[in-house]
């Protein structure tokens, strides 16, 4: 079944192809290149122990890094008010350029699947942020046993250390600011992204995440 | 063969003195699996039976170290980490029933029954039932049901010490006496038991147990009015009291504190038999029973009082038992009851004292259609206050192809009613975020509270459609059989399947406005566990006695599973950080259930020259860890689950299976004298983590005196 509507949807593709080509022949349609960026700052600071008192992160900036998937490049925050960047971060916090975040037409749409599963953006179904009742995509933790809505990070430490590990099979499928997509996978929020997550050691607010940009505007999304 | 046993009700004990395992392997008799006393290799269900005199060769003092070396049994921690609690085919031990002359043992921390409570020196035996047995014992009969039948006054005068002192400065302590005629006897029992604990992580603040001491006294006297009736009470008293020392944290700093923990219970059971005739007698009992436990803990920097808790609980119990024979061929029993139970905890908030009652009847048919076929059935109806009504039927049959070979079969559904916890729960922690747990008796009153006073900021789950809670259910069944070779091999096989719905389970209801969640309980929650259970019995001679025990285990949730099966699990691999879809063999199952359990035993006991001695080996087949520390979901969620899913699958760490080897040697040098030497865990198997109780290498002498007159 799987596999059938693989290779359905492979020809599918390579029909599209073929006919772009036969239009055009002198344009070569490039794949599309799955990258992954590594270690984006989400704004660490070490984290200093209070006696009596929760710890505290005093060097944090408590600001946003910004990301744009058209340039895959982090974008300064001077930028914040434009159509520059797609998605920020800030810890667990991910928002993105529309609604009450920003001046742009971005969203989400998750989906569920192995990265090369999600082949198509979807035409509509986009959630935009909406502070501070409600974003695109959740900042807390999945419950344990619940199914996930908005959530990427589940906390697989015990209840005195919380470890923030991405659900594996959640990919959000972006909407960008100036339109076209994106599809994205967070794999890890610790520095290097290590195998085996000691948050006494591991610097935590760094992600490492694997995104595919299609340059052309539309909603496919396979390379 | 059965029938005319039980008609002797009274006598069998005396009649088959469980001292010596001749006369135990042809007439062990057990109550547990009927009510009534029935041989046990004739029962329809799957049992088992640990004699007084085993209990003393492998020179066990508490009842975990007993049930730990039992196939199919694993004695677990509970979910803090700390203690003891008994898994019985893959179920936690919130699901089997643990009595003391067929009276429950209460006082459950986080649903489990502390087993090292139970002092084993003044124990005739322990009777083990798989298979839910709500259908004669109603609420947490779901997995099955051990019994622990202490000690009654034999004919005669005796009296009996015994003391033991191993490693980790353990000193018990027992005295015991009897006398008893024929119309009365009393036999008392007392023990105490010391111990410094024992320290896995030296490197951390306070011990991974930590010192403590606990007294027992128990005691049962009988006075017969009239040949047909007889008036037995029995009772029990103990203590524990443990010095503390934790490392907590504090508004996420860590503190040291010390201080003290300390539980009692105590019990009273009067028993009346009356036989009315030759073909009917009655029983009524009323059990009483109290629970208690304080814990303090103070600051080390400045001894200002940083915790303090109590819980009490009581139990309290009048039923009466009616046992009608019909001809030869047919034995009728039921009974009814009234339960009144009471928590008073600072745990729940403040709740204050909580009650609810249930009123049960149930009845049993025994029938023996031909010499070589039985058939058992009965079913139980309890009403509970709080979650309604419970019908739980259960049948079973043998069958006897020739006396070497035979068949069984039984089918029951068990319950188990929700917990204090579930119910009562008022309860907000500030740490970690910030969260509460409502139980759901409390939960609509306390939202509506929330709700006016502006704090609810979004529900996640409709509070109204927050039902009462209703008992988690099971349906079982068990079959197998018994074959013997020869007259020296036994070979008993059981293969079972347990079906379990209604499983609560914590529910996220509401958001604050400060965006901390509200939780509270639903039964959501569905899983099952099956396996096969088998024991190879060899005595190749007269003082030599060789057993093979395995259980091979399945323990998923259903809902897991069909989410596996459907796609929708995934996998990350952490070296390459790919993702993929996890497949259905790749799902392990619940936490902390092992695939393969097992063991080997060998024991000698030599009567006439007075020596006896055991070498066991336990092997526990690799399991899943969970966190130990509890957390709000009350569901355990693994410290090193790696690939970004939170079920137990193949490529999650493991805890590796492992052997334990204990051993024990003893001699009886004079009658009445005996000496005992032993070490348990010889190479010194530990997990300080994962596995807290399990201490290292144990060694041990003791020594005990029995003085009996006719």
């Amino acid at each position: 079944m799987n596999l059938l509507s693989r290779i359905s949807s492979v020809s599918f593709v390579c029909i599209i192809a073929v006919i772009l080509s036969s239009c055009s022949e002198e344009e070569v349609t490039a794949p599309l290149e799955a990258v992954t960026f590594r270690n984006l700052n989400a704004d660490y600071a070490p984290l200093v122990f209070n006696p009596g008192a929760p710890p505290s992160r005093p060097l944090e900036t408590k600001k946003y890094t910004f990301f744009s998937f058209k340039t895959g490049q982090v974008v300064p925050n001077s930028d914040s008010a434009s159509l520059k960047w797609d998605i920020a971060f800030r810890s667990t916090s991910i928002i993105f350029n529309s609604g009450t975040s920003g001046p742009g037409n971005a969203g989400v749409v998750f989906a569920s699947g192995t990265f090369d599963e999600v082949t198509e953006a979807p035409e509509a179904g986009y959630s935009i942020d909406n502070s501070p009742t409600a974003f695109a995509v959740s900042s807390r933790a999945l419950a344990s046993g619940a199914t996930p809505t908005n959530e990427w990070w589940q906390n697989t430490g015990s209840s005195q250390s919380t470890i923030v590990s991405p659900i594996a099979g959640r990919i959000i499928i972006v909407r960008l600011a100036e339109g076209g997509y994106a599809k994205m996978e967070i794999l890890s929020y610790y520095e290097n992204a290590p195998a085996t997550i000691n948050n006494t050691v591991d610097k935590d607010r760094f992600y490492t995440f694997r995104y595919l940009y299609q340059p052309n505007g539309g909603r496919v999304l396979s390379n | 063969m059965i029938f005319s046993i039980s008609v002797n009700l009274l006598k069998a004990q005396e009649k088959f003195p469980v001292d010596s395992l001749r006369t135990v392997e042809l007439q062990e008799v057990m109550v547990t699996a009927t009510r009534n006393e029935r041989v046990v290799g004739a029962l329809p269900m799957p049992v088992s039976l640990i004699s007084q005199s085993q209990i003393r060769t492998i020179g066990s003092l508490r009842l975990n170290d007993v049930l730990a070396e039992q196939t199919g049994l694993v004695v677990v921690p509970q979910v803090n980490g700390l203690g003891n609690g008994l898994q019985l085919q893959g179920f936690n031990p919130d699901y089997t029933l643990i009595l003391i002359d067929g009276e429950p043992i209460i006082g459950r921390n986080t649903g489990s029954l502390e087993l090292s409570r139970v002092a084993v020196g003044n124990i005739k035996q322990i009777e083990i039932v798989k298979g839910p047995s709500s259908s004669l014992y109603g609420s947490e009969a779901l997995a099955g049901v051990v019994n622990i039948i202490t000690d009654r006054p034999a004919p005669g005068r005796r009296l009996g010490f015994h003391t033991r002192y191993g490693t980790n400065q353990s000193l018990d302590m027992n005295i015991e006496g009897g006398v008893s005629a024929d119309r009365m006897g009393i036999y008392l029992f007392a023990n105490r038991y010391i111990t410094d604990g024992y320290d896995l992580s030296p490197d951390s603040y306070g011990n991974t147990v930590s010192p403590f001491s606990n007294t027992t006294f128990s005691g049962k006297s009988f006075y017969k009015f009239n040949p047909s009736t007889e008036l037995t009470v029995a009772g029990r008293y103990f203590e524990e009291r443990q010095v503390l020392k934790f490392e907590v944290e504090s508004n996420g700093s860590n503190v040291l504190t010390y201080g003290t923990g300390t539980s009692q219970d105590w019990n009273l059971n009067p028993v009346l038999i009356h036989r009315f005739n030759d073909r009917f007698q009655a029983t009524a009992r009323l059990y009483s029973t109290r629970f208690k436990t304080q814990t303090e803990l103070n600051l080390e920097r400045d001894q200002s009082l940083y915790y303090q808790d109590f819980f009490h609980q009581t139990f309290t119990r009048p039923e009466v038992v009616g046992e009608y024979f019909i001809q030869d061929k047919h034995i009728l029993t039921f009974g009814g009851g009234h339960i009144l139970e009471s928590v008073n905890t600072s745990r729940y908030g403040d709740s204050g004292i909580q009650r609810q009652h249930t009123t049960y009847g149930f009845f049993q048919w025994e029938w023996q259609p031909s010499s070589r076929w039985s058939v058992i059935s009965g079913g139980r109806y309890d009403f509970n206050s709080i979650y309604g009504s419970q019908f739980s039927p259960k049948f079973s049959t043998r069958y006897e192809i020739s006396d070497r070979l035979s068949f069984k079969v039984s089918s029951g559904v068990g319950f188990k009613s929700p917990d204090f916890r579930q119910l009562y729960f008022n309860f907000f922690n500030s740490a970690g975020g910030g969260y509460s747990v409502l139980g759901t008796v409390v939960a609509q009153a306390r939202l509506s509270e929330l709700e006016a006073a502006g704090q609810i900021d979004s529900y996640l789950f409709d509070p109204s459609t927050l039902k009462e809670l209703q008992a988690e259910r099971s349906f079982s069944v068990n079959m197998g059989g018994q074959w013997k070779p020869t007259s020296r091999i036994d070979i008993d096989l059981n293969l079972f399947r347990n079906s379990i719905d209604n499983l609560i389970e914590t529910q996220p209801i509401a958001l604050t406005t400060s965006n901390q969640s509200i939780f509270s309980y639903r039964n959501i929650k569905r899983a099952f566990t099956q396996g096969l259970e088998t024991t190879v019995n060899y005595k190749p001679s007269k003082h030599w006695q060789l057993s093979v025990g395995y259980q091979l285990l399945f323990a998923k949730d259903k809902d897991v599973l069909n989410s596996v099966r459907r796609g929708e699990i995934f996998w990350r691999d952490p070296q390459t950080l790919a993702t993929q879809r996890l497949q259905p063999q790749e799902y392990f199952g619940l936490y902390n259930r092992s695939r393969h359990m097992g063991n080997i035993k060998l024991f000698y006991r030599n009567p006439d020259s007075g020596w006896e001695g055991s070498l066991r080996i336990i092997y526990r087949g690799k399991y899943g860890v969970g966190d130990l520390i509890g957390n709000i979901q009350g569901e355990i969620i693994p410290p090193s689950n790696l690939p970004g899913n939170s079920i137990l699958d193949i490529h999650d760490d493991f805890i590796q299976g492992y052997a334990l080897v204990n051993l024990s040697v003893g001699k009886t040098v004079k009658p009445g004298i005996r000496v005992q030497l032993g070490v348990d865990n010889l190479f010194d198997h530990t997990e300080p983590v994962f596995i807290p109780n399990l201490p290292g290498r144990l060694a041990y002498t003791s020594l005990s005196f029995n003085f009996q007159s006719k």
